[in-house]
């Protein structure tokens, strides 16, 4: 009884905790216990972070909201379910890691064997406490501390590769321009502070509401900077251009998690912070503008700028654009009920699809330790299995029927024509017909063309084999059977 | 007393200069160092909007914790910065803009 006191039901500021501490435990175990193999430390870290998956659905006590930690944190349905996307995910990077261990080791020599593979293990344990309790930040010094948190991990997961020069030099330009935004973001914040006289998100619109109508203008220079910084990390057009080059250059583990879980993070603070504005109608008006000529631009500029793409990376970096467009689609259709539900089922989908294509992309590239497009020519005879999970992957991102992709861009088409978006819904259709034409260019490689020379027949170890095997099967087995998926939801 | 708006005013121009000085310079230390300069006028406007936002005769603490928040990342992302730019420098020997350019399609 006083067991289960103690530990039912819980705090849940334990959940983002017990993540830190199993990375501290796994930098000291991989620093103190001579000749612990690299392998085990990582599915030490993933067994760790399953459990704490596990635990999420544990009855966590809610939060006293008398409690000091209560206006920094909040414990609602989207914490909760991008929590668990973001633990998903760094699982997944973990384990895609794990085949990539040759490339790392090399690209950074060292006196023995295997030094500096473990780091690159457990830096994304400490990137997704970050982003847990970005998801739950309901306050601007919370959001900035742990946007901060997440940048400063990501600087150095990007430059892990200290001497290659696409790497360092993808790692330069984050740095640089994450900085920036950074600096957009805090001075928003401030004049933000400045007008309203709260750091909260939630009072936010309660302290709008008071305000006269002469403090509009500083408030909406301070909004205005906000969403620069944010465009900035989701990736949204015109504020898109590192993307390319950091994606390319990036170790491909981390790029996969860049793609996903930084920008699924970016989301969550874009909704919090426009949901508190949109109910000032003077505000609604102006923001729906501005999110509508963003998600415009994002979408048109992804794809056609993705189709002129020969490298594999890049491709699927602007491909990652255009996603992005899809989504500030159901963020303009804020206030249609479903709106949130579009936006968590898009990106479970994002997740599954892009974690497959980049786990084919890395163990392919790895092969020719290129990732340029003609690697893949040929590839239903030098693999079948991959060619297929591949054209799985593809097939989703292009949101072809039968596939998870579809039913996530069928939610966002929906929510967009519940609002009455009759013009974003054209132009997000001509886009997803671009789409389909780069996606489709990679299947012609692989099925339609002859392996360039050089390249060999590539087996895929039965442990990767099942992860592969795992995410195509999600693919389609959520594609025609969707409930399971919504369950998550609720 | 010296009134909000000097203060507004020469944060304002800090952060125009730390912007423009990352538009346009090339190096990477200057440009590391005008970034530094954006978080300093954002610093400097927070202060004073905390010391002129009063709540009850004081001033509103949480800008000011803002500040010190910003101070420790900002430290920690020099750190970290510099010795980005300092491996760059090892394996490039340049600290210039226009030299990044490995990646173009």
């Amino acid at each position: 009884m006083l067991l289960a006191d103690l530990f039912y039901p819980v705090n849940p500021l334990y959940l983002e905790f017990s993540v830190v501490l199993l990375g501290l435990a796994l930098l000291v175990v991989e620093a103190f216990v001579p000749g612990c193999s690299k392998k085990a430390l990582a599915l030490i870290g993933v067994t760790g972070l399953l459990l704490i998956l596990l635990a999420t659905w544990l009855p966590w006590q809610p939060l006293d909201p008398s409690m000091a930690s209560a206006h920094f944190y909040t414990w609602d349905a989207l914490a909760l379910f991008f929590k668990r996307f973001m633990i998903v995910m760094t699982i997944l990077t973990m384990l895609m890691s794990l085949p990539f261990v040759p490339s790392i080791e090399r690209s950074i020599p060292g006196e023995k064997s295997g030094s500096g593979v473990g780091e690159f293990f457990i830096l994304p344990i400490f990137a997704c406490a970050s982003l847990m309790w970005l998801v739950s930040a309901v306050n601007f010094i919370m959001l900035f501390v742990s946007l901060e948190c997440l940048s400063i991990v990501l600087y150095v997961a990007i430059t892990y590769f200290r001497n290659d020069s696409k790497s360092l030099e993808a790692g330069t330009k984050y740095l640089i321009l994450s900085a920036l935004a950074t600096g957009f973001l805090v001075y928003g914040i401030a004049w933000i502070f400045g007008t309203t006289g709260t750091m909260s998100i939630n009072e936010l619109s309660k302290a709008i509401a008071g305000l006269p109508l002469s403090s509009l203008t500083p408030l909406l220079f301070g909004i205005g900077l906000i969403l620069v910084a944010f465009c900035f990390k989701i990736g949204a057009v015109p504020f898109q251009f590192w993307l390319p080059d950091v994606y390319q250059g990036a170790p491909t583990p981390i790029t996969a998690f860049l793609s996903v879980a930084s920008k699924a993070g970016g989301f969550v603070i874009l909704l919090r912070l426009l949901e508190q504005l949109y109910t000032i109608p003077l505000l609604a008006k102006k923001m729906s503008v501005i999110v509508l000529a963003l998600a415009v631009m994002t979408l048109l500029f992804g794809n056609l700028a993705a189709m002129a793409q020969s490298n594999m990376k890049r491709l699927l970096a602007y491909s990652s654009i255009a996603h992005t467009g899809y989504l500030l689609m159901a963020v303009v259709s804020i206030g249609a009920p479903l709106m949130g539900m579009a936006i968590q089922c898009y990106l479970a989908a994002y997740l599954l699809m892009t974690s497959l294509a980049f786990l084919v992309l890395l163990i392919v590239s790895q092969k020719l330790s290129n990732d340029e497009l003609y690697s893949f020519q040929g590839l239903h005879q030098r693999s079948p299995f991959l060619a297929c999970a591949m054209t799985i992957a593809m097939a989703s991102l292009a949101g072809l029927p039968l596939t998870i992709g579809f039913i996530g861009k069928l939610f966002v088409f929906e929510v967009a024509l519940q609002q009455r978006h009759y013009g974003l819904v054209v132009i997000g259709s001509i886009s997803v017909v671009a789409g389909l034409y780069y996606y489709l260019k990679v299947v012609r490689a692989m099925y339609w063309q002859q392996p360039s020379e050089g390249a060999y027949p590539i087996v895929v170890s039965k442990k990767i084999g099942c992860l592969i095997g795992a995410l195509a099967g999600g693919i389609v087995v959520l594609g025609i059977y969707p409930a399971p998926l919504f369950f998550l939801f609720k | 007393m010296i009134p909000l708006s000097h203060y507004l005013m020469v944060s304002g121009l800090l952060f125009a200069l730390g912007l423009g000085g990352v538009m346009v310079r090339r190096n990477l230390i200057i440009i590391f160092m005008c970034l530094e300069m954006m978080l300093s006028a954002a610093n400097l406007s927070l202060v004073a909007f905390a010391r002129y936002g009063l709540i009850e005769g004081h001033p509103n603490y949480e800008g000011q914790m803002l500040v010190f928040f910003i101070i420790t990342v900002a430290a920690a992302e020099v750190a970290l910065g510099l010795a980005i730019i300092v491996a760059l420098f090892r394996k490039e020997q340049t600290t210039h803009t226009e030299d990044l350019n490995s990646m173009k399609f």
